[in-house]
């Protein structure tokens, strides 16, 4: 093994991080508190690695020997993306606020020891994603990363409904990855190695194949329409916390691995393109118009986060099919800012469900009155999800809006008709939760009068929930700096 | 950047200090939060009359700080003659709604919320005015709709107000979001969210685009204004807000419609370009104006019933800029003013009917005249403003609307329709007055006064009413000055 080690360093502390959680909880016996703490430790060190290597971007690519690996046949090579370190810094911000959030949300579960550090092996899969470029590696860290997130999804395993729930997306991943096995089997067939260094010049059908396989295996994976299925089974019945992460950050980061390996199997941009765009109307529609019949708080951000999506696949589809790179600033941005509305309104939901011992809407009448600060952060993400202006939500919708009316094309316009009737939709269904957190109602009364005691939330909760807030007002009063960011990582995008 | 460019600012920056003050104060009492409120919308109207011989001068004053600035976005503000007609209607109308809110029984608890959101609501309606950058114009636009929503779901009358405020929250953001496809691709097209430099550039779009942007931006702000059929928000919005709210609402709100036709389609594409349209805009204005005044007729409820006359009176307003001539358009811009001031009057009027009585139904209601003279007074003046009687302004504008539609020569049929229309609102009013002050007295249990803090604000408002009406001078300088910063000198 030989290269830049600072390029895979992220993902050595993560997966070491994961050994040294276990052992050191489980030799030392250490509480759920403590155990996140050191699971914060780790996140953190990760995160500076990260950042270390975001502030290189510029020399790491501008020569050629930024890659590690073994370079013998059949060896390894990893080459980092600006995309997938930056991605990755989004990712491990939100996952360390998630588990701060877990050491009092796994209060009640015994099996806390686990938790941590399969929470640390999705990130490390998640990572190595981005950093390979190798089928075979590729299809081994999408493994890796789906059995630590079903594990995840089926931790209450004492529940029915979890163990259905982790099944479910084993089951469906499992199906994604295959595809993607189907897919190295042409490629492999056709030429003979499974890397991926150049963009093929002249790819044979074989290869086309495998490409429609990796497109159908990550759509799979992000929960494009008519593969979306599983998507409110699941995060509607994993720990909150969980579904947080996989659907604010983890789902949607396979939409910005799909066209690297597409592309470089010789997939042509208008077609990426026009299968981003025209899927993205489905999921647009299909997520806000059975957003609107929910009971389940967490069953009904899962269909609201189908749409958004429909949102994201529609900005990254312009982009493609227009050659136009606003428009993946778009894309990116919006991918930042649902990534931190997503996971507030799972976690402000996970605070409810926490409290109330129910993730009806019902039940949720009147909790704005008790618990006001949950409140006012549950409805910042939903009024940003929804677009409301000074949030995050709609400065991201005026940049979709913008690229999508700067093509000034028909098939584009169309597109934005779509995202419209979606976001006028959606309103419908957000606006209704928002109100009814405020609204009085006698049997919260009573929920209180008997535990009394809880009435005060948990700062490790409260913390992430309030921190998360107001990110998403601070990026909606003054989004300059973040588009900067974006733009910056954009240009040194290579598809 | 000189002084009064800065104090500008003030006038957005000023209610933000007042609102923050009111959410930390969580202890303060009603009157200890009105204070501030009013207060603080006493600096929003000060500024703009101080400012008056800084527009005098140069005929806009303008403060402009970069804001996001990769998007080409800055924090941009500018006082002119038809910014500075809307800006103090509305800020005089919230500050009448804040001291009227004083007198209205609604409990210590959470006044402070309350002034803060009215503050915010006021906001976002001077915002919308003096925006000249159009991110900053649709955050103003959308914040005076957040305000108003949550302002209705807290404090509005009756478990029907959720439905309501999700109604009138969903179709109101309907128009807004036809609204914002324009903004969006003129944005796209100029490269610039700074409406002065669209000025100059808009007549170079081609005929389609112009066209499609005329058309959106008139039905998206109409969805505002309230023309049928767009108007289906407006009769339970105004019904279940708080009164306060509601004079805001009808009095103040809705003009930031007719600011919206005359700051974009009017202000951006040339008479010429707009004049296919005019004679549609006549026609839904008609519609408006006599389907209002059926509906009011109709009514029992009494808050519906000024509700209901809110469409038909922006009717007049539509029917005014439709007729594309200088006279109808000043009639418009005055009749925005007006109106302003006798719907504050009416609904100040209907609230106190409502808090003697007890009683919403204008069949159950009687005689009050006898024992509510001031009341009385204070209704007949309203009730003969909103029929246009001379010297009241209305009489005014209408006078102006009716001649533009003449003179424009598109259909002299359609003007003298709605000159006959103009009768129906005499007979909703007489209804609606002589069937609350006149006849059989219904209610027994009647307290023997109206309440003092209610009827003071409502005597003032009357007064100036009457000022207004016999001293059109300056406000009709002011829409002439207005209308041709904005569509240029008539010939």
């Amino acid at each position: 093994m030989s290269g830049m080690f600072e390029i895979v360093l992220p993902a050595v502390i993560l997966i070491g991080g994961a050994f040294i959680v276990y052992v050191i909880s489980r030799l030392l016996g250490v509480n759920n508190r403590v155990e996140s703490l050191i699971t914060v430790l780790f996140l953190t060190g990760t995160l500076l690695a990260l950042i270390n290597n975001f502030l290189d971007i510029p020399v790491l690519f501008s020569n050629n020997n930024a890659v590690y690996g073994l370079f013998d046949p059949g060896g390894i090579i990893l080459i980092p993306s600006a995309l997938g370190i930056f991605i990755m810094i989004i990712s491990i911000i939100i996952t360390i606020l998630i588990t701060v959030f877990s050491g009092e949300y796994l209060a009640r579960d015994p099996r806390y020891l686990v938790y941590y550090p399969l929470i640390l092996l999705t990130q490390a899969g998640l990572f190595g994603m981005f950093l390979s470029n190798n089928l075979f590696n590729l299809f081994l860290l999408t493994e890796l990363t789906t059995i630590a997130a079903s594990s995840l999804i089926a931790f209450r395993f004492h529940q029915e409904i979890a163990i259905k729930a982790g099944f479910k997306y084993l089951i469906m991943s499992s199906l994604g990855t295959m595809m993607m096995l189907l897919g190295i089997y042409f490629f492999y067939r056709s030429n003979g190695d499974m890397h991926l260094i150049h963009v093929l010049e002249s790819p044979d059908n074989f290869t086309r194949v495998a490409a429609a396989c990796f497109l159908l295996g990550f759509s799979l994976k992000a929960g494009v329409f008519p593969l979306h299925t599983w998507v409110p089974d699941v995060y509607g019945n994993a720990p909150s916390a969980v579904s947080g992460l996989l659907a604010g950050v983890f789902s949607k980061s396979m939409l910005f691995i799909l066209p690297v390996i597409c592309l470089r199997l010789g997939m042509t941009r208008e077609e990426l393109g026009m299968y981003l765009m025209i899927f993205a109307g489905f999921n647009m529609l299909v997520g806000s118009i059975r957003m609107l019949g929910q009971n389940q708080l967490r069953r009904f951000l899962s269909f609201s986060s189908i749409a958004q999506t429909g949102y994201l696949m529609f900005g990254l589809g312009i982009g493609f099919y227009y050659n136009l790179d606003q428009a993946f600033s778009a894309g990116l941005f919006l991918f930042l800012v649902i990534a931190m509305m997503k996971c507030l309104a799972f976690l402000a939901s996970g605070v409810y469900q926490f409290y109330l011992g129910s993730q009806d809407i019902e039940k949720i009448q009147g909790a704005g009155l008790y618990m006001p600060l949950v409140a006012l952060c549950f409805s910042i993400a939903l009024a940003g999800l929804a677009g409301i202006p000074l949030l995050a939500g709609f400065a991201g919708k005026w940049m979709i809006f913008s690229v999508a009316l700067a093509t000034g094309d028909l098939f584009s316009i169309i597109g934005l008709v779509v995202f419209l009737m979606s976001t006028l939709i959606s309103l419908g269904g957000y606006l209704p939760v928002i109100v009814k957190q405020y609204q009085y109602s006698d049997q919260l009364e009573n929920v209180f009068v008997d535990q009394a005691s809880s009435l005060k939330i948990s700062r490790w909760m409260l913390v992430p929930v309030a921190l998360l807030a107001l990110m998403v007002v601070i990026i909606g009063f003054y989004p300059g700096p973040w588009i900067n960011l974006v733009d910056y990582v954009i240009r040194w995008m290579l598809i | 950047m000189e002084n009064y460019e800065l104090l500008l600012s003030g006038i957005t920056f000023i209610p933000i200090v007042g609102m923050v003050v009111l959410l930390i104060w969580g202890n303060a009492t009603k009157k200890q939060a009105a204070l501030i409120g009013i207060l603080s919308e006493g600096f929003a109207l000060a500024i703009p009359l101080v400012l008056l011989s800084a527009l005098r001068r140069n005929d806009s004053v303008i403060f402009s700080f970069p804001w996001i600035p990769n998007m080409g976005i800055s924090f941009r503000l500018s006082l002119n003659w038809l910014s500075l007609t809307f800006l103090l209607t509305e800020v005089l109308v919230t500050l009448a709604a804040m001291i009227y809110s004083l007198g209205e029984k609604m409990g210590e608890k959470n006044s402070n919320y309350y002034y803060a959101l009215l503050l915010l609501f006021s906001l976002g309606m001077s915002g919308t005015t003096l925006a000249d950058d159009v991110f900053l114009f649709y955050i103003f636009w959308e914040l005076m709709l957040v305000a108003s929503v949550l302002l209705i779901l807290i404090w509005g009358h009756g478990e029907i107000r959720f439905r309501v405020a999700l109604k009138y929250f969903i179709i109101t953001h309907l128009g807004s979001l036809m609204v914002l496809v324009c903004l969006i691709t003129m944005y796209v097209n100029f490269g610039t969210a700074s409406i002065t430099e669209w000025v100059t550039q808009a007549g170079n779009l081609p005929i389609n685009m112009q066209t499609f942007l005329i058309v959106f931006f008139i039905i998206g702000f109409s969805v505002k204004m309230a023309i049928y059929p767009l108007h289906i928000w407006l009769p339970d919005a105004h019904t279940v807000a708080p009164m306060p709210v509601t004079i805001i609402l009808a009095a103040a709100m809705l003009s930031m419609g007719t600011y919206g036709i005359l700051r974009f389609p009017f202000g951006l594409f040339s008479l010429e370009t707009l004049q296919p349209f005019a004679i549609w805009m006549m026609i839904a204005g008609l519609v408006s104006e006599v389907y209002g005044a059926l509906m009011a007729l109709a009514e029992r409820d009494i808050k519906r019933i000024i509700a209901f006359s809110s469409v038909s009176q922006m009717g007049y307003i539509l029917f005014g800029l439709g007729t594309l001539t200088q006279r109808g358009m000043e009639g418009a811009i005055m009749h925005v003013v007006y109106h302003a001031i006798v719907k504050a009057l009416l609904f100040m009027v209907v609230g106190i009917i409502i808090s003697v009585t007890n009683e919403r139904d204008i069949q159950k209601i009687g005689g009050l005249g006898f024992k509510f003279p001031i009341l009385c007074v204070c209704a007949a003046i309203g009730v003969l403003g909103i029929s246009g009687m001379p010297p009241l302004g209305i009489f005014n504008s209408e006078w102006m609307i009716f001649s533009g539609g003449f003179d424009s020569g598109i259909s002299i049929v359609l003007t003298v329709m709605a000159l006959i229309g103009s009768l129906l609102t005499v007979i909703y009013g007489l209804r609606f007055f002589g069937g609350i002050f006149f006849g059989k007295k219904i209610p027994d249990s009647l307290p023997t006064k109206a309440p003092l803090g209610l009827i003071v604000p409502t005597l003032a408002v009357t007064i100036f009413l009457i000022i207004e009406g016999l001293m059109p001078g300056p406000l009709l300088a002011w829409a002439m000055k207005g209308l041709t910063s904005i569509v240029g000198s008539f010939h």
